[in-house]
């Protein structure tokens, strides 16, 4: 038995025009048995950075814990915002300070950040549960059910999608990954962050 | 006091049994209303080596079947070399082919045949069925089978078959209001849905690459020639006068 | 005269057909000559229990454990689909068989769609838990056997007979890794029947019986409604709602659930019902079902403040 596999769960974020999509599905299970469907997983850091934590649900809620407190940190020893890049590599090192008693978790990082120019640029990166950063231009996934969400994000992704059309991609991509995977589902949801607002979706997706 | 010296004795050596290794490859067969696909790569691997960039995985059984094999190579070269054999034996006895499904059947007792030293091998059979019908059967290594509509089999199985599901069975999929999914897709739908899957887990699957041979199955005056016209790199393989028509399509794969 | 020649020339090409044959059944698969003609790989089988190449090693089980077993090894290369929830119950009207239609291997959903119940004839059914593969073919065999009785005997086989028929089959082969959990059910003189038959050689005769990862949860449901007198209706729904209550909560069961009710006049499949539809819709317009979803969220929307009414 896997101890990423304990309690299931999977993320997927994908890149956009100008906007980025972060999603997962509720399930919390105890190997094969469902215990909830609304487990959530991935969690708002600022206004424009999202972070999905698959993996040991225990090590879900301390590193939501442990980002929430070296964000406030940071935000107050720098009196700014933390961007995405920094904050993946908060996530890095936090993790890879634990690297020989890890904790269970591949995160998932997906946010708006500034360029020099005063642009914006969408930004996402996975990590495994060590810290070693994947910068990705496409998609990155993460979970039980990665091997389908890159079989199928692979498929279905193309650049430079608009905010609906993305949303359409990675709710897509999830919910036909999850249903092949016995660890993941029960429930999904969906971020997809844009230079103004985040739009939050449930959706309905196989209860079994 | 010789005898209380102990003397160093090597323990008893056990040697493991292990005829199987993995080849690594994906296969894939699509059913259609009066055609059908069977696709696979061509590469051969084992663990990170290329052991050849073409071994082909799917072979023609009959004008009606083809039959694609995935796992253990040289149990799977051996495996469609007995079936032939025995589908030989069957047109000397019945002065015809075997249909599809009693092919089915005839792979499942051969399989099972073997439950206590498996074939280490995933098939898939596709063609037509004597009714005139696209048919795939997949089977597991021990025989238990199943008609489908698509199946996907092998190392990127996972990567393939979620895509599968979204794009031949419209699942999750909701048609916009007033209109319908189509009952039926069509062979050219269908072959840039096996190319597009190939692309995909070759791009995310070391072991998928190389090449990519495509075999079509075409029913008795089956209209869906029309969409073969202008596909390229087909040649056809047909080799009687029973109306069924068989074709193969080669496509290049990224070979990294 | 030609044929006279033929039986006894050692060189003619019957004799060399023959030659050849009786090499390629020695070298192995052990096909008689039926297997030359038509009858697929059963043709040899009438005759008695078929030979199984077996790997010339010490221990053959262990071996074949080593290799396909994913409970010791799940890295293991052959995967044998496992999971699965299925169940049967005699009652006044009958007996209703359900079954879910996920077959997984390891995390994977190899298949959503799995004919769990195998239609032995017209009036036996049997279920199909563990080995997959085991399963469709040893109740292949037996529906050859009862038809072999039924031209012997004159008169259809019971069920009794039938599921010892595949209890003392299974048994020989005890401790040679076969995994299957089976009912056989069926309708004979002595009325409805249902028998649990499995690879360890158990066979019990009972009202109420289910098999699988998902057993404990059909259970619960199954106790909690079953009644010898329910309607037809009733133990139908009673069997498509227990099924659901599994699929729902193991993650080893789900897709889909097909319903079978066995009469006096043999079997009827009643239907096949989406489990995720079940959850937000219910089984559809049918007889027995309450009407609205199964699903607790769904029959709790808008009845506290954690389940608001949809916006």
């Amino acid at each position: 038995m896997s101890i990423m596999e304990y309690n299931g769960g999977s993320v997927i974020a994908m890149a956009g025009k100008d906007c980025v999509a972060i999603a997962s599905d509720l399930r919390l299970g105890n190997q094969m048995l469902s215990i909830s469907s609304n487990f959530q997983r991935v969690f708002p850091v600022t206004d424009r950075i999202y972070i999905g934590l698959p993996g040991l649900a225990t090590d879900v809620t301390t590193l939501r814990e442990r980002f929430r407190l070296r964000v406030n940190m940071y935000t107050i020893k720098e009196e700014r915002e933390i961007e995405p890049e920094a904050f993946t590599h908060l996530v890095s090192s936090t993790l890879y300070e634990h690297r020989f008693g890890p904790y269970f978790i591949s995160p998932v990082v997906a946010g708006i950040s500034k360029t020099p120019t005063g642009g914006i640029k969408p930004f996402i990166a996975a990590t495994d549960l060590i810290g070693c950063i994947n910068f990705a231009k496409d998609f990155v996934v993460s979970g039980t059910a990665s091997s389908k969400l890159f079989g199928v994000a692979e498929g279905l992704w193309e650049p430079d999608l608009g905010p609906e059309d993305l949303f359409e991609t990675i709710s897509q991509t999830l919910l036909n990954a999850v249903d092949r995977d016995a660890f993941s589902g029960w429930g999904a949801v969906v971020h997809v962050i844009t230079k103004d607002q985040v739009i939050t979706r449930k959706l309905k997706a196989r209860m079994d | 006091m010789a005898d209380m010296v102990s003397i160093p004795h090597s323990q008893p050596q056990q040697h493991q049994f292990n005829p199987y290794t993995e080849n690594g490859g994906t296969i894939l067969a699509i059913a259609g209303a009066d055609f059908s696909v069977i696709a696979g790569d061509t590469r051969q691997s084992e663990g990170y080596s290329i052991q050849t960039r073409y071994a082909p995985k799917v072979f023609r059984l009959t004008d009606k079947a083809v039959l694609a094999v995935n796992g253990f190579a040289a149990d799977g070269n051996m495996f469609v070399k007995k079936v032939r054999q025995r589908l030989e034996w069957y047109r000397h006895a019945h002065a015809k082919d075997m249909p599809i499904r009693a092919i089915a059947r005839l792979i499942q007792t051969m399989l099972y045949s073997r439950r206590f030293f498996p074939y280490y091998v995933y098939n898939i059979l596709g063609g037509i069925e004597e009714d005139g019908t696209g048919a795939v059967y997949s089977f597991d290594p021990v025989g238990s089978y199943e008609r489908e509509a698509c199946r996907a089999a092998g190392a990127a199985q996972s990567l393939v078959q979620p895509f599968l599901d979204n794009q031949i069975y419209f699942k999750n999929q909701t048609p916009a209001p007033g209109t319908s999914f189509p009952g039926h897709l069509s062979l050219s739908t269908v072959l840039s849905l096996v190319i597009d899957s190939f692309t995909s887990a070759t791009e995310r699957h070391i072991e998928v690459g190389d090449g990519l041979e495509m075999y079509i199955v075409l029913a008795k005056n089956s209209p869906s020639i029309q969409s073969l016209r202008d596909i390229r790199g087909m040649s056809e393989l047909t080799a009687t006068e029973d109306g069924e028509r068989v074709f193969v399509v080669r496509r290049d794969l990224k070979k990294d | 005269m030609n044929s006279f020649v033929d039986q006894f020339s050692t060189h003619s090409p019957t004799a060399q057909l023959k030659r050849a044959q009786k090499l390629i059944a020695a070298e192995e698969d052990d096909y008689s000559d039926a297997a030359w003609g038509s009858q697929a790989g059963f043709g040899g089988m009438i005759k008695g229990i078929p030979a199984f190449k077996v790997p010339a090693v010490a221990d053959p089980t262990a071996f074949l454990r080593l290799h396909t077993d994913d409970h010791a090894d799940p890295n293991c290369r052959i995967k044998i689909q496992h999971g699965t929830t299925t169940l049967a119950f005699r009652f006044k009207g009958g007996v209703i068989v359900a079954v879910d239609s996920r077959a997984t291997a390891g995390s994977y959903v190899a298949s959503g769609t799995v004919k769990k119940v195998i239609e032995i004839n017209p009036y036996l059914l049997g279920t199909m838990a563990g080995g997959a593969a085991d399963c469709q073919f040893w109740e292949t065999y037996l529906g050859m056997h009862c038809r072999l009785h039924e031209l012997r005997n004159r008169e259809r086989i019971s069920v009794s007979a039938a599921s010892k028929y595949l209890s003392n089959l299974v048994y020989s082969y005890k401790g040679m890794g076969l995994s299957m959990g089976t009912m056989i059910c069926g309708w004979d003189k002595t009325g409805p029947a249902v028998f649990y038959v499995d690879s360890d050689g158990t066979r019990l005769k009972g009202d109420l019986f289910s098999v699988g990862s998902g057993s404990t949860f059909a259970y619960g449901v199954l106790d909690q409604g079953y009644r010898w007198d329910l309607t037809d209706e009733e133990a139908q729904e009673l069997g498509r709602r227990s099924i659901f209550a599994a699929g729902h909560r193991d993650a080893m069961s789900g897709n889909t659930c097909n319903l079978y009710h066995v009469k006096e006049e043999g079997w009827d499949f009643i239907g096949n019902y989406d489990i995720s539809k079940m959850y937000y819709e219910g089984p559809g317009d049918v007889p027995g079902a309450p009407g609205g979803g199964y699903g607790y969220a769904i029959r709790t929307e808008g009845r506290s403040a954690a389940n608001p009414p949809p916006s």
